[in-house]
């Protein structure tokens, strides 16, 4: 399975792999497997949500700073 | 009127510039009075001009036009006119001939005043209406987690800051990108529709806040101005339009795909709160965590029960058999028993149908047999008076003489 891109789409998918999981219809094989991708989904959301905080930045300084 | 004349030259008719000049300012003279919609720009009175000048400039396209009008006339209006401010002006071209200057020469001036602007925002409304402009299905959902938010805001504190305090204090891992703009004048439109292109260029930016805070009608223009509302409809993320107050409706709030009551409720729209995302996030893990749990113990228990009756099966069918040779035992012994039983009650109905078929069974009921030495009397005619005749009764007999017959 491709890394997540973004935090929408990984969150997207453990919730996914959450709802399959309660239904009880995957096999124990699948299960396992699915657990074990949604708390590699749970540790990309959180790293993001835990990355740098965030930035307010001027547009107008930055195109300013493009500025040779 | 002086007449215009030409100077003839080999075969070439030749104007002076005073003529020529002439000759156009008389054609334009009989153009007739019209009414001119701009926005003044440039207005030069002063106490020793004759003459008032100012620019007319075209809104939409920039297209400029001279205006003069004799001070005395303009001062008369009362107008107190201010660069930027729509009006209508009444007037007819005229060219003067000195300078070779064409000019609208004034005769009254409008300004466009807060009913006529409702009128003309009204039928702009309609137009772009028609157009789909401000259909529900062109509103986009707003991102989930923008990457970067883009933010066109005045440089005035309130607005800005609200927004920006909201959205830091909801979700502090948030990146914004600011765009400050002029908000109202002349000048704001442009500048609001440069910044929401600005912005669309940085690829991160998958939503844009405009925002302004309240002010006056006119204030507000620029926020209904086609350019703005266009660009707002046309622009390549999601817009929140938080301009004014609850009770103002610019026509950019229309166009955006999400209209906040402030700048504050815009702020809560882009992003969530952390807090709630973070919740989620670990609602999520413990339930998968959970549900892998009850999967295991699920199948577990599958498991042990196939294994307990895996275990079960041979004594099972050593019990099945055990009790099959109990059975046939039992049967075994009940046999002989059953056999003696099952004569004795044939012997006892052989014995009852005897006793039924017996004279016996009759003379109990009160009937006698008789008989002669030689036979049994059926009838009166086998005996005579005088003949002696034995009767046998159920208890014993006695002999007797027949006496008549």
């Amino acid at each position: 399975m491709a890394d997540p891109e973004t935090f929408e789409e990984a969150q997207a998918e453990l919730e996914q792999i959450v709802t399959r999981l309660e239904q009880g219809q995957a096999s124990l094989d699948e299960a396992l497997a699915l657990w074990e991708r949604g708390e590699k989904l749970y540790a990309f959301c959180r790293a993001k949500l835990d990355a740098a905080q965030g930035k307010v930045e001027e547009l107008a300084r930055r195109v300013e700073q493009a500025r040779p | 009127m002086a007449k215009v004349e030409a100077l003839p030259y080999d075969d070439r008719t030749v104007y002076s510039v005073a003529a020529f000049n002439r000759g156009v300012a008389q054609w334009l003279g009989r153009l007739p009075t019209v009414w001119v919609e701009g926005e003044v720009t440039e207005l030069r009175r002063h106490e020793r001009w004759a003459s008032v000048f100012f620019t007319l400039k075209d809104p939409i396209d920039g297209s400029c036009l001279g205006v003069t009008m004799l001070r005395g006339q303009f001062d008369g209006l009362r107008l107190e006119l201010a660069d930027g401010e729509r009006v209508h002006v009444y007037g007819r071209p005229h060219l003067f001939e000195q300078r070779g200057e064409f000019r609208l020469r004034a005769l009254t001036i409008e300004r466009f005043g807060v009913g006529a602007h409702l009128a003309a925002l009204e039928r702009l409304k309609a137009r772009l209406a028609a157009e789909g402009l401000f259909a529900a299905e062109r509103k986009r959902p707003l991102p989930l987690l923008p990457r970067r938010i883009g933010l066109v805001t005045g440089n005035d504190a309130a607005a800005k800051r609200d927004v920006l305090t909201t959205i830091q204090t909801r979700f502090p891992p948030a990146n914004v990108l600011v765009a400050e703009t002029y908000v109202q004048g002349p000048r704001a439109a442009l500048e609001i529709v440069d910044a929401l292109r600005a912005l669309c260029e940085d690829e991160d930016v998958d939503v844009i806040v405009l925002t302004r805070g309240g002010g006056s009608f006119e204030d507000l223009l620029p926020f209904s101005d086609e350019r703005v509302v266009r660009a707002v409809a046309s622009c390549r993320v999601p817009v929140v339009s938080a301009v004014g107050h609850e009770q103002d409706t610019p026509l950019c709030d229309l166009a955006a795909d999400v209209r906040a009551s402030t700048p504050t409720a815009a702020g809560r729209l882009v992003v969530p709160e952390l807090s709630v995302v973070v919740a989620g996030l670990d609602r999520a893990r413990a339930s998968l965590a959970r549900t892998v749990r009850l999967a295991l113990a699920r199948d577990a228990q599958a498991l042990a029960h196939t294994r307990d009756r895996l275990r079960a099966a041979p004594r099972l069918a050593v019990e099945r058999e055990s009790r099959r040779v109990e059975q046939a035992r039992d049967r075994l012994r009940r046999a002989p028993a059953l056999a003696v039983e099952r004569k004795r009650a044939a012997l006892e109905s052989a014995a009852g149908k005897l006793r039924v078929l017996s004279p016996l069974k009759t003379l109990e009921r009160g009937y006698a047999i008789v008989r002669t030495e030689s036979q049994l009397v059926r009838s009166a005619s086998d005996v005579a008076p005088g003949v002696r005749v034995e009767v046998a009764l159920a208890e014993g007999g006695f002999g007797a003489r027949v006496e008549d017959t």
